[in-house]
This record gives C-alpha cells, structure tokens and sequence, in this order.
C-alpha cells in the first residue's frame, strides 16, 4: 500500500510538471473557454426574452448551459486524457526503468494502482480546471448545487475510466504513440458499443450491451440524479481495467 | 546465499543459457565472466525475479524466487545493463524515490540516500536532473540506486561500462570494499575487472559455465608456463638464441617489445636476462605479464571450447 502511493505521487509529479500536460491543458481552456463564452451569450439571449418567446421551456442555469459545457469536458477527455496516460508504463518499459519496478519488493497491484492513481490524480487538476466554468458562473448567478455536484461525480467517474483505459493501453507496447491510438480507441468503442444491443439477435448479448450503456449511465448523472447502479458501473469499469494492467504487469515476471 | 539449479532460458528455440548450476556463498565476490552474447544478463534478470527461467530454480537466501518474490527482491540490490533511471527526476529525489521502494524505513532514507551519494561520488551533482548528467555519471547514479537501501546481495550487470579510469578504480574499491558485508555477483566480458574485485570466476560462454573457480586456480592452470615481457634497445639477433636457451618455450617479437614464455623458474629468468645483456642488445624493461590468464579465458571461451 505503502509502494503504491510512493508510485502514485512520483509519476503524479513527473506527469503534472511534462510539456504534454501543459500542451493539453492549454488546448482544454482554449477551447472550453470559446465555446463557454459562445454559450453564455447564448442563454444570455435566451432569458432576456420574454416567457412566451421561450417556446413554453423552464429556463434551466443547469440544463441550458452546464450540461452542454460538461458534455464538452467529455468529449475532450475521450482524446485528451490518453495522451496524459500514455507514457504511465510504456515509457517504462522503454527507458528500462520498468526493470526496477520488477525487480523492487513490490507487487504487481501495487503497480498497476499507483499508476492508475496517479493518472487520476492528473485527470483530477484538469477536471477542477474544467469546473472553474460553471463554479465561475456563481459569482453572477445563484444556482442550486445539486445538479453541478453529481455533474463532478459522474465526470470523475467517466474520467476514472479513460485513465484506467489509458493505463492498460500503456501497458500493452513500449510505444508511447501506440498506446495513444488505442486508449482512444478503446474510449470511443466504449461510448458506442451500447449501439450493438439494437443490432444484436442473442439476448444475452443484447442485455449485457444495454448494461454498458455509458451514454445512458453517464448522463443520468448530468441530470443530477446519483444512482447506485451507474456509481458502480463506473467503479467496476475501473476496477477491470486496472486489474487487466494488473495481469500484463504480472505476466511479464513469467515471460 | 544464492543457489541456481539446472537453470535454463530458451528464447523460441534459441537457448540463451543451458542447465546452468552454481552457488555463491554469503559475503563472497564472484565475477560472472563471459564474452558477449554469453548469457550473464539472461541469468542475472531470472535471479532478480524479473523473467521466468525456462526451466530450474534459484534459492536466495533459502527463499525460491519464485515462490517468495517479495522476500528475495527485498534482499537484492540491482543494476541492469542499462542504468535504471528517469531521465525527468532529480539525482536525489530519484535515491529517495528507490529506497522508498525498497521498502526503507522512513526514518532512515535521508542518511541512506546521503551514504549511496557520497559512496559513488555524486553528492555534487545531487540536484542535478539525471538527463543532465554524463553517460558516466549516469551509470554512477546506477550503481547508487542498487546500493541506497543497504541489501545483503548485489548483482551488478557490468558495473564499470562507461567510466573513466579513476572511476573505473573508484568502483572497484567500493566493491572491494563491499566484502564481508554483502554478497556480491558482477558480470564483465573483461577480464582485468574480475582481477581486480573478484574471490571467484565463474566463466560462461554460449550458455554453459566452463569454468569456475578461484583466481589462483585458473592461474595455476597453465601447467607452470608464465611469461616475462622484455622492452630492449635492438632486437635482432636476441630471438634465435634465445630460442635455444633451456627452459624457453616461445618467443614472440613486437617492435622493441619481446614476450618470452618460458617454464616458471628463477633460473630461466636469470639466463634470460644474462643472455640479454652480454649479448649488447640493451636491456630496457624485464617484468612479468600475467597476459596468460587472458589467453585461458579466450581459449575457454572461443568456438568449439572447453565444454
Ligand atoms: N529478449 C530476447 N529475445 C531473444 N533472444 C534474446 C533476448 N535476450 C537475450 N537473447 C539472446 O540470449 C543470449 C544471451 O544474452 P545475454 O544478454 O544474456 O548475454 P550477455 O552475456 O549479457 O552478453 P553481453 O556481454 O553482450 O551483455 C544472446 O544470444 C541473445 O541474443
Ligand atoms: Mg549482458
């Protein structure tokens, strides 16, 4: 436990500091703060209208701004969040520092879960990066923070599952381009493989597909409702992702 | 303290090493001596736990390497072929970063990671950024991060590649002076680095061990013949009669310089120089060449060798 955190915080430290982390941030806030603004202007425009012009819709700080700004973080992170993971082993493995990993009284959990936590960790600053949109708009609006906070989880949650994606695509290679091609890859298969339920004749098959719905699973949290059954998607997602890095740092003891 | 028992690696169908079996004895200093492409770094990587052999086992300190990974990788200090290190860290922050591996006591990291830098002479250089620093100090930095949590055993994959000579003294000392203390098993395809630090040579050449033994035993192998080295004025005309002196067994000229194996004793030597002198040839330089070790570790370990 002791070795997973001495990892965690080392490659949180040498990740927070790269030249990629910068480049990405940069690239997030440009274009989250664009298409903020845009937005803003937006709905600016659309409550300065009078009611009946409003085609009979509740105007919503949450649902007609934030969820479109929160939908953006998503979107963004499918690419942004492989490129800060992919150097977590793949360097490693390239450097030959992966040796002394090996070669240190620590186990291959400790391994997996410090790197996941570190990746984490990173995703983490920019994720509260992302917020300060939303978090920012309370200095000229009250809001409720319900919805906002289950928005934070289930991004946290969505997020937790790109790195741990990222993660065990780093494992795979020593190639740190590699690793980025099919960390997105994985992410995007993620989001569409609930389109298969429809297109699938075995029921089987077809419930488990519904079941990793993440669309569905992850937008139930943008509506600010915090189920259960989502949380723990999200969690076993994780889990297994973590785990399977777990399995390929294992196996290369028995190569 | 180590024990490897029909040890065998096959990469596909190459066999990298072949039912390899020795021991080493706790505080002792073997030198794992081989040409390249040999197998020392094949055994090395599977007694640190970090590749499955093929087939056999390794004891460390009584503990399987397989069975207990963690336990003997806590007795292990390792450094692999290529330095360790990440590029982006500190040289300090690096040290303290490995003996938390290692699993040291939090208490004493500081002096641990203190004693490691000032053993491999960077305390200079401790806040620098690793991918800073020189090949060689890089290699120091190495050796350092096998050394800072203080372990019974350390496997130094060729320790001195690519430093300087007063380096290359420096290290030796320091493993020289790891004995008693520390269980040592370094590797070199070079021989005057097993000469310098080592109390026993297992030699290894296309995956089988051909030879292990102490240093005054492999000497002793050449069957009483040594080897004086003569530097002298004029070498023309010495060689034929010193060919037909009693005792000379081969004369061989470079330049001014003349090798002369002769039979190992006093006596021969005292003719030799005698016939030297009287002869006016200009006797410059008379001393002994332990080169003769040498041409049994290249006759050990050429093609179709001693097996
Ligand atoms: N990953 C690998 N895949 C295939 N063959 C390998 C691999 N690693 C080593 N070998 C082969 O195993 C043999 C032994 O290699 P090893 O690295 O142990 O030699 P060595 O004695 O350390 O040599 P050197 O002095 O060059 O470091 C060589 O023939 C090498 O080609
Ligand atoms: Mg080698």
């Amino acid at each position: 436990m002791k070795a997973l955190w001495t990892i965690a915080w080392k490659d949180f430290k040498t990740l927070v500091t790269s030249p990629i982390f910068f480049l990405t941030t940069a690239i997030c806030t440009a274009i989250w703060s664009f298409n903020y603004l845009r937005s803003v202007s937006r709905f600016a425009q659309m409550s300065s209208l009078p009611p009946q012009m409003r085609q009979g819709q509740e105007l919503n700080i949450h649902y007609h701004l934030f969820i479109d700004h929160i939908s953006l973080i998503n979107l963004i992170f499918i690419f942004a969040i492989p490129a800060i993971t992919m150097r977590l082993i793949s360097e490693e493995k390239k450097s030959g520092t992966y040796g002394l990993l090996l070669t240190s009284p620590i186990t291959a959990t400790s391994i997996a879960g410090g790197k996941f936590l570190a990746g984490f960790m990173v995703s983490l600053v920019l994720i509260l990066v992302a917020f300060v949109y939303p978090l920012g708009t309370r200095a000229f609006t009250d809001f409720s923070m319900g919805p906002l906070l289950a928005s934070f989880l289930g991004v946290c949650l969505m997020t937790g599952t790109y790195v741990a994606i990222g993660l065990f695509a780093s494992s795979l290679s020593q190639s740190q381009v590699l690793s980025v091609i099919l960390g997105i890859l994985f992410n995007l298969i993620l989001w569409l493989i609930s389109q298969g339920s429809q297109m699938s004749d075995n029921e089987i098959l077809s419930s488990v597909l519904d079941y990793i719905h993440v669309p569905q699973q992850f937008f139930s949290f943008l509506k600010g409702t915090i189920n259960t059954s989502s949380f723990l998607f999200f969690l076993s997602a994780i889990g297994f992702f973590v785990f399977l890095t777990q399995r390929v740092v294992e196996s290369s003891r028995w190569r | 303290m180590i024990e490897v028992k029909n040890l065998t690696k096959r990469y596909g169908d190459r066999i990298a090493i072949d039912t390899l079996n020795f021991k080493v004895k706790k505080g002792e200093i073997v030198g794992f001596l081989g040409p390249n492409g040999a197998g020392k770094s094949t055994t090395m990587k599977i007694i640190t736990g970090q590749m499955a052999p093929s087939d056999g086992q390794v004891w460390v300190g009584g503990d399987d390497v397989f069975e207990k990974p963690i336990e003997v990788k806590k007795r292990i200090g390792y450094l692999p072929e290529t330095p360790p290190v990440y590029m982006d860290m500190y040289v300090r922050d690096f040290l303290t970063f490995v003996a938390k591996l290692k699993g040291c006591e939090s208490k004493k990291i500081k002096t641990s990671v203190d004693l490691a830098l000032e053993k491999t002479h960077l305390t200079e250089v401790s806040n620098r950024l690793i991918q800073n620093l020189s090949k060689g100090f890089k290699q120091r930095v190495g050796i350092a991060q096998a050394l800072v949590a203080d372990p019974e055993i350390l496997i130094l994959d060729e320790p001195t590649v690519g430093l300087d000579p007063k380096q290359v003294s420096e290290i030796r000392k320091l493993i020289q002076a790891l004995k008693g203390h520390h269980t040592v098993v370094l590797s070199t395809h070079i021989l005057p680095e097993v000469q310098a630090s080592c109390e026993r040579i297992i030699i290894i050449n296309q995956g089988h061990i051909v030879a292990e033994d102490t240093l005054e035993g492999l000497t002793s192998r050449i069957s009483g013949s040594k080897r004086v080295r003569l530097r002298l004025r004029k070498v023309n005309g010495v060689v034929d009669k010193l060919n037909l002196l009693n005792g000379v067994t081969q004369v061989n000229t470079n330049g001014n310089f003349m090798d002369v194996d002769y039979d190992g004793s006093d006596q021969t030597i005292e003719s030799i120089s005698n016939l030297v002198v009287s002869d006016g040839a200009g006797l410059l330089e008379l001393r002994p060449d332990d080169v003769a070790l040498e041409d049994i570790f290249i006759r050990l370990t050429s093609e179709g060798g001693a097996r």
